[in-house]
């Protein structure tokens, strides 16, 4: 799965849970709550974009995530094993 | 065949004061767009002559008094749980045991393991029960806690609790009947709340959240490992979870029903409002109890689903630090007979409604209660208007201080009715 891929489902992802917020914010430096997600909503990003990935991965993995890319980086690591 | 263990009776209390949580938002100036996943109504608030001791005494001595005397001579445990500890030695349960008069002849413990306590103290004293070593013997868990929490929580302020459940733990189980053997564990060292000294919390939101989803997720496989045949989506009539705020326990339910039954949230609603949503009234009308929650989401379960035809009930302990259990049990007929007993709903009801002003104002003082302090005078007549407001009547412990080191409390009455 390429780079892209994996962002096109964390894009999908954060379009499910929070409809209104403009793609070219999904990414770089930005944290979730950055998109305006609260901590329940960035619980059901993670565990869409999972599901969508088809990855088994704790969700406390993510807590030190410092930001969108850093997600993606981890999630293309995960989903090549 | 293993004999029936379980929870015989129980009781909680929630204080006597609450305070919307709208208000608290207005007055911490927190985002309102906020409540709609917090699903927070109120909060009960602690006054300056609470602590856990009284909490726990106010709690069980209604239960106890309902029980009568020769069944109350049977308790032969006494167990405290709670993060609001007074004493590194003395335990909160030495005065339990007095204020309640108890038996000497009784073993009395305090255990600590963040909000996950009182399920761990259950589960060892149903372990006692069913052993038969003291045949008829009686156990009386008491989760007891009160929040620290002050504006530097943010969100979290609202979502605290305070106050007690009481479990009398038997072989004659009305209120909950446990599922002999179910049970699933996932524990593991994280700092992801923790109370470091007496007059303050610390929390990572996220690496809270997250600690408890995922305990969520591996206690119920660790339960499957033992329960073949068990499915989180039909096995389960019910389910009630630790609720450190209501809507934290809707995000938990989501998440299993997609990792475990495939469905997306937007199809879960209404197995959401059918088997868990009936859990969360109380949750949601008092905060996070800590090691009580999960026994107060129990008591809304059954006050409020229709368990008259029996009914399998899944239950989720989770607590910081962190341990965790997913367990089941049976509730019936008797349980909504015994729960309704308690009469939670008009407790909850009579707690006299605080402003922010008189919530604010109130704060710094509770914040001092746990203190180790050698000598404290509380003069019982400070709070006697907030007593009074009350809209029951009923007997009340409240603490009048301390006297080299030993804490003082004295029996007083709440509400004018």
């Amino acid at each position: 799965m390429t780079r892209a891929d994996v962002t096109g489902h964390l894009v999908a992802a954060v379009a499910e849970v929070l409809p209104g917020v403009p793609v070219e914010l999904i990414g770089g430096d930005r944290h979730l709550r950055d998109l305006g997600a609260d901590s329940v909503e960035r619980v059901e990003i993670i565990v869409a974009v999972l599901d969508r990935l088809g990855l088994d991965e704790p969700l406390s993995s993510f807590t030190d995530l410092p930001h969108v890319e850093a997600m993606v980086d981890f999630l293309c690591e995960r989903s090549s094993r | 065949m293993t004999a029936p263990v379980g929870v015989e009776a129980m009781n909680v209390y929630c204080g006597v004061a609450q305070i919307p949580v709208p208000a608290l938002f207005a007055g911490r100036g927190l985002d309102p767009a906020r409540l709609d996943n917090l699903m927070m109504r109120q909060r009960s608030v602690a006054l300056p002559c609470e602590d856990p001791v009284t909490n726990a005494v106010n709690a069980a001595r209604p239960l106890l008094d309902r029980l009568g005397p020769e069944t109350v001579s049977r308790i032969e445990l006494l167990v405290t749980s709670t993060e609001s500890g007074l004493d590194l030695s003395k335990s909160v349960a030495s005065y339990v045991h007095e204020f309640l008069g108890l038996s000497r002849a009784c073993r009395v413990l305090e255990v600590k393991q963040a909000c996950y306590a009182a399920t761990g103290a259950l589960q060892l004293a149903a372990g006692h029960i069913a052993s038969g070593f003291s045949p008829g013997a009686k156990a009386l868990v008491i989760g007891t806690d009160i929040s620290l929490v002050d504006e530097d929580a943010a969100y979290a302020e609202p979502a605290m609790g305070n106050g007690a459940v009481a479990l009398l733990v038997g072989d004659r189980p009305e209120v909950l009947t446990l599922d002999p053997g179910a049970f699933g564990l996932y524990s593991y060292e994280t700092l992801d709340s923790a109370r470091p000294g007496p007059t303050f919390d610390i929390a990572d939101a996220d690496r809270s959240l997250y600690a408890y989803l995922d305990c969520l997720s591996h206690s119920f496989r660790d339960y499957r490992s033992r329960v073949e045949t068990a499915d989180y989506a039909t096995t389960f009539d019910l389910l009630a979870m630790h609720t450190p705020f209501a809507g934290m326990v809707r995000a938990g339910h989501r998440k299993m029903m997609r990792e475990f039954a495939g469905t997306l949230p937007a199809a879960a609603t209404d197995d959401f409002e059918r088997r868990v949503a009936p859990s969360l009234v109380y949750p949601a009308a008092v905060g996070n109890m800590c090691s009580g929650s999960v026994y107060l989401a129990l008591a809304s379960l059954v006050d409020h689903a229709d368990v008259s035809a029996g009914a399998r009930v899944g239950l989720f302990s989770y607590g910081s630090g962190c341990s965790s259990e997913f367990f089941s049990g049976l509730v019936d007929a008797r349980s909504a007979r015994a729960v309704g007993a308690a009469g939670i709903a008009g407790h909850l009801a009579a707690r006299a409604e605080l402003s922010f002003d008189e919530y604010a104002g109130l704060l710094p003082a509770t914040r001092r209660s746990l203190l180790p302090e050698r000598d404290v005078v509380l003069e019982p007549e400070r709070h006697a208007g907030l007593l009074a407001r009350y809209g029951d009547r009923r007997d009340l412990l409240i603490r009048t201080g301390t006297k080299e080191h030993h804490r003082t409390y004295e029996w007083a009455v709440a509400g004018s009715r």
